[in-house]
């Protein structure tokens, strides 16, 4: 019995797309309509899992805890004993200064973020940067080593050369040798970045010995992130301390109402879309009355013509889904997303190009399933409910 | 039996009056009439496609009037094969297809419904046309195709609205061949025609004549 039932289902299914061909014009222009809505949904959706997941791979160089001193709103410089104060914490599992600021190459009107990291001479991994460090790495040298940017690179214009110099404020010129570079997936957080030595972001940006701009702070037990933090606010006065869940939260708002906000105007077109839909299938063209009567004269039951109804729908929308779901997938590979990185990167659009790479979400698919072929379907089925029961004895 | 349509309103019309009819089985009817006489009707209600308004049509036993839709599909699905005036096959489909239609719905595989439908295309001498969309095939080829489509389940009634209508005499001549045929298988045939060479034809065992809805005669 299950086995005629799927024999059954085979059958008007087929027929069903006997009859997407015999009115192949009309249904082709059907799902490409479809498919356009579909596929502006979907970009937008991939466009956002995707920024969101580049987001958090960014939140991976974050540590748990940053702390910065505070002036007049203001952040400033800390000094390095600041560590010592904070090292003897419960549950803190390192405490690392770090320098960093911004260089701006009056040559090429680029801005570059400068990063020292005491690790760099150990050729640490450094979270969430993918660091391939080349095998001539000098330790002897290790103050003038350098990682640079994919951006950077290209704004220095170094081609295949290692060596560049930057100035320090005092306009004498320290060189460096590029020492490895960064993952192609962490774009997003590189490509205007270089990381040095502790020592040298000194130097070049002039800063006293024991200066540095901030404190990274690692904890060892992630639920205590919260309660150390407190505690860092109580040891050292006059300091922001900012938790990486905090960070995190941030990109959720910009991203998530950004978003929100796009989706709520595409549910606009979804919405005309299913009217069309509901419209065209209360109506039915006398060929397609006389084809149901014929049917019904032969032997098909309403619900035999309700389930034929129902495969057409299937047809069409699956075809519209996976073409717009394709299409919103090649609009973030081959074109960066270019229609709706504007409306969700906001001001980021100053910085430099970041490549999206389409994340695939069985979540944001069923979303987008939801969205568009449940609509539909019940848009076209429903009616033909109605339309199902069209009288045999009009063909008499 | 009585059949009304828009019964009460301004536009009634009776469409059959007082009608006691028996039909045997084996047995091959025509009725013949002119047009506008109430034959499509008589045999829409035979065929189970509509029902009677006072009164009631019993086939095999069951009274289709009292059927639910459901069941009266089932019923024209076993029992019966329908041959209309202007033979209604689909134009896109191809003539396999269109023979085809009546097993969909059963779940019968499509190598068994090639098989099933390429017989009767055989012995109907169409099969070369198979493929052809109905739009492209003759008048004849038509009317065999539908004759096929009526015939794949099998049916136990052959009812053939005007089959002879829209056909040269020697198309019709083979329409009544095929029914001849169809008689030996032991079908029960019924058919409405105002031709007179079906009403004639040897094949028919007995032919009522239908004026104004009432059976006028029977020879």
């Amino acid at each position: 019995m299950a086995l005629r039932y799927i024999d059954r289902q085979l059958n008007i299914a087929d027929y069903a797309l006997s009859g997407f061909k015999r009115r192949v014009a009309r249904n082709v222009v059907v799902v490409f309509i479809f498919a356009l809505v579909i596929f502006m949904v979907a970009s937008f959706s991939l466009t956002t899992t995707s920024l969101k997941q580049a987001a958090g791979r960014l939140l991976e160089t974050v540590p748990d805890i940053t702390v910065q001193k505070m002036s007049a709103g203001r952040q400033v410089n800390l000094t390095e004993d600041a560590v010592d104060k904070l090292e003897n914490i419960f549950g803190i599992r390192s405490v690392r200064p770090r320098v960093w600021g911004y260089y701006f190459d009056e040559n090429n009107g680029a801005n570059y973020t400068v990063i020292g990291h005491p690790k760099l001479s150990e050729k640490s991994p450094l979270p969430g940067l993918g660091i391939d460090y080349l095998p001539e790495m000098q330790l002897d040298t290790v103050a003038e080593n350098a990682v640079i940017g994919r951006g950077v690179r290209q704004s220095l214009e170094l081609g295949s050369r290692r060596t560049f110099s930057l100035f320090r404020p005092d306009l004498t010129l320290k060189s460096f040798i590029t020492a490895g570079a960064f993952g192609a997936d962490t774009s997003m957080v590189t490509d205007d970045l270089i990381i040095m030595d502790l020592q040298a972001a000194r130097d070049l940006f002039g800063l006293a010995p024991a200066e540095i701009t901030d404190l990274l702070v690692d904890v060892a037990n992630p639920l205590e992130i919260d309660n150390i933090a407190d505690k860092i606010g109580e040891r050292l006065q006059g300091v922001r301390v900012v938790t990486r869940e905090r960070i995190a939260k941030t990109y959720r708002v910009a991203f998530g109402w950004r978003s929100g906000f796009g989706l709520a105007c595409l549910f606009g077109a979804m919405a005309a879309f299913a009217i069309f839909a509901w419209d065209k299938a209360t109506g039915l063209t006398p060929a397609q009355q006389r084809e149901v009567a014929i049917l019904k004269v032969v032997g098909w039951q309403t619900e035999d013509v309700i389930t034929l109804r129902f495969w057409e729908s299937i047809i069409i929308s699956a075809s519209a889904l996976g073409l717009g779901y394709l299409g919103a997938w090649m609009h973030l590979l081959f074109f960066d997303g270019v229609l709706f990185r504007p409306v969700l990167l906001g001001w980021s659009v100053l910085k430099p190009p970041v490549s999206l790479i389409p994340v695939f979400s069985i979540g944001d698919l069923l979303i987008i399933f939801s969205l568009s072929v449940l609509p539909y379907l019940a848009a076209t089925v429903i009616p033909a409910w109605h339309s199902a029961a069209i009288r045999p004895d009009s063909v008499i | 039996m009585e059949k009304y349509y828009n019964r009460g309103g301004s536009n009634q019309v009776h469409a059959l009056r007082g009608i006691d009819l028996t039909i045997d089985a084996n047995e091959t009817i025509c009725i013949h009439g002119p047009s506008g006489s109430g034959k499509s009707t008589l045999l829409s209600i035979l065929g189970g496609i509509i029902g009677p308004t006072i009164g009631s049509a019993v086939v095999g036993g069951k009274k289709l009037a009292r059927l639910p839709d459901r069941f009266l599909t089932l019923y024209r699905r076993e029992h019966i094969g329908f041959i209309f005036q202007r033979f209604q096959l689909i134009p896109e489909l191809s003539v396999l297809e269109n023979v085809t239609l009546p097993l969909l719905p059963l779940g019968v595989r499509p190598a068994q419904q090639k098989k099933r439908a390429m017989e009767l295309l055989e012995k109907l001498e169409i099969d070369h046309r198979s493929d052809f969309p109905a739009a492209e095939i003759s008048g004849g080829e038509l009317q065999r195709a539908a004759v096929a489509r009526a015939l794949i389940n099998d049916p136990s009634i052959i009812i053939a609205d005007e089959p002879t209508a829209h056909l040269d005499t020697r198309l019709s001549e083979d329409f009544l061949s095929i029914m001849s045929d169809l008689k030996k298988l032991g079908k029960t045939i019924v058919i409405a025609s105002h031709d007179p060479l079906v009403s004639e034809s040897p094949v028919v065992d007995r032919c009522l004549y239908l004026r104004d809805g009432a059976l006028a005669a029977a020879f």
